[in-house]
């Protein structure tokens, strides 16, 4: 055990010490704050105030809200696992400089070594995320606070569990790594396909039919939903609240994909965090067991 | 003295690259043990095989009385191995690496930081500690990864060419300090190197070519074996060195006469001493073992 905490101590160490690292996981929630500065924030802005029926009068400071979480939503939908990615490369990069060699040369375990990688992403990541979650909660107090205690509570809940599932699917992927090319090549496609994939970047609903099937059997897209809800929750509240039809409202939850849909049920919340632990336990299982018969 | 290190018929490929055939030594305890040969000789190989890095296709490696098939990890407990490059994180300080390590080794608290004051005395790195690993030169670096392949006081420490590339003032230094571990804690040095004259002062030496061994023996065994003495006469013209018909070459203010052994060098001073007034014989050395044994040569880290 306390072999564990101190490798684990070295691998948090190590990856906010490689600046490579570290400010290549922040690039995509950077990436996104930019593009929703530049012209994705006034789109939806545009794409909300021609979805309201006519005669009813939104306050702005709703209007912003609702902009607000949902790039919110998106930013930590997307950080969660492209952050846990950049933390696992560490691992990749052992195994590419032969440091790895120096670990195993020692009669430590093959779990002990692979969990001390797995909790280690799992603290860094958290630690960036919770961070980005404590500024997007600033970002949403400047440009309109909706939320309730609970909805506060939630969101650091939704974090939590996709920051496991992100570490999780990472370790998996990243075992099958082994050169610095690789790691640029994930790197990459991570950043750029997973917030599609995930309906960060655009909502689900817009997705043909096939797609937003195969998406539904992506744990990621749950995660993003719950997010979605916890965020805009108070925002769609006070849009009922000024006067808003709950019909509309309901199209607005779809739209926005705080409702999905698995073959045309409706995913409730409890679900959807049913389905993330599952998933978490799952790839934690394979990667256990993956380094445990790793041949020689 | 006991076998610490036994090796018996051990073979690996890698499709159908044969690495190791068919490789069976001994290594007594607490002797210097050279294993030469040269890059993709299967050295590597056999040393990654007897960390459990890497498996085996067939053989048995016994150290210190234990089955590598059945106690891997007490084996691991009794070995220390200094990589050919460097593997420690650069990014972190000499401590922090030397924690991390002995943690792998269930050295922590007061034991690891009582083992780190030790070994920094005996490598000379105490104001090294905080540094980064990646901001020291070649030599300090090599020094922690000695400490870090001592930190678990192993019984064998595994030098895979420890001195290529650094100066000759820390390769003394270096050399010291793994002498006194020997004469000092009995350790045994399994060495590899690109250093003939390393390997010059080794206890036994095997000799490895294409997986398999080619020779093996003493210093001394392999030289009488593999190479002849050599006659450096002084203050003689050319012609007169021409008479003693063997084969010679001009060095700086004197020839080389190479003979076959021993005993006809002195057969020849007996028969000329008019001719022998100022001379020298000496055997001849590593680097003309190797060559005899591979055909190759060895020399500061590269095949020729």
């Amino acid at each position: 055990m306390k072999t564990a905490l101190v490798l684990i101590k070295r691998n948090v160490k190590l990856f906010f010490k490689d600046k490579g690292m570290f400010f290549t996981a922040l690039i995509t929630p950077a990436i996104l704050l930019v593009l929703y500065v530049t012209f994705l924030g006034n789109v939806y802005r545009n794409s909300f105030e021609s979805g309201f029926p006519q005669g009813i009068m939104i306050s702005s400071e709703v209007l912003d809200s609702l902009v607000g979480t949902q790039l919110v939503s998106s930013i930590l939908a997307v950080s969660c696992v492209t952050v846990a990615f950049c933390s696992n490369f560490l691992m990749v990069q052992d195994r590419a400089n032969g440091t790895v060699k120096d670990l195993l040369i020692a009669p430590v375990s093959t779990s002990t070594l692979s969990l001390s990688y797995y909790f280690a992403t799992l603290i860094s990541t958290l630690m960036i995320c919770f961070t980005a979650t404590a500024l997007c909660l600033v970002y949403i107090a400047i440009v309109g606070w909706y939320l309730s205690f609970v909805d506060v509570l939630l969101l650091l809940l939704d974090t939590f569990i996709l920051v496991l599932f992100g570490t999780a699917l990472s370790s998996v992927i990243s075992f099958f790594l082994s050169t610095q090319g690789q790691i640029s090549a994930v790197g990459t496609i991570i950043s750029a396909g997973y917030g599609f994939i995930c309906g960060a970047y655009m909502p689900i609903s817009s997705f043909g039919e096939g797609l937003q099937t195969a998406v539904m059997f992506l744990p990621g897209t749950y995660g993003t939903s719950l997010l979605r809800n916890h965020a805009m929750r108070g925002a769609l509240a006070e849009l009922q609240e000024q006067g808003m039809p709950s019909q509309a409202i309901d199209g607005l939850k779809d739209m926005l994909d705080c409702n999905i849909y698995f073959f045309d049920n409706s995913v409730s919340a409890p679900v959807m965090y049913a389905v993330l632990a599952i998933s978490v336990v799952a790839l934690v299982g394979i990667y256990v067991l993956l380094n445990k018969f790793k041949k020689k | 003295m006991g076998n610490i290190i036994e090796i018996n018929n051990l073979s690996k490929s890698f499709g159908d690259i044969k690495a190791v055939q068919d490789l069976s030594f001994r290594v007594k305890e607490g002797e210097l043990f050279a294993f030469l040969g040269v890059n993709g000789a299967g050295k590597s190989t056999t040393i990654n095989i007897m960390c459990a890095q890497l498996s085996k296709d067939s053989g048995s490696i016994i150290i210190n009385g234990n089955d590598l098939d059945r106690s891997a990890d007490q084996i691991k407990k009794d070995l220390g191995v200094v990589f050919q490059a460097s593997v420690l994180d650069s990014a972190l300080s000499v401590y922090d690496n030397l924690e991390s390590r002995g943690a792998l080794y269930g050295i922590i608290g007061e034991a690891l930081k009582a083992r780190v004051r030790e070994l920094a005395k005996i490598l000379d790195f105490e104001d090294l500690l905080k540094r980064p690993v990646g901001k020291l030169s070649g030599g300090q670096r090599r020094r922690i990864d000695i400490a870090r392949a001592l930190l678990h006081k192993p019984k064998i420490l595994v030098l895979d060419e420890p001195t290529t590339g650094l100066d000759p003032q820390t390769r003394r230094l270096i050399w010291s300090v793994i002498m006194d571990l020997r004469k000092n804690e009995g350790m045994t040095i399994f060495l590899t190197t690109h250093y003939m004259e390393e390997a010059a002062d080794a206890d036994f030496v095997v000799i490895i070519d294409s997986g398999k061994i080619s020779a093996e023996g003493t210093p001394l065994e392999l030289k009488n074996q593999y190479t002849g003495d050599f006659i450096t006469i002084y203050g003689l013209d050319e012609d007169k060195v021409k008479l003693l018909g063997y084969e010679y070459e001009p060095i700086r203010d004197a020839y080389r006469i190479a003979v076959p052994n021993t005993s006809v060098a002195t057969e020849l001073i007996i028969a000329h001493p008019e001719l022998f007034v100022d001379y020298e014989i000496t055997k001849g050395k590593m680097d003309d073992v190797f060559l005899s044994v591979t055909g190759k040569v060895l020399e500061g880290g590269a095949q020729k």
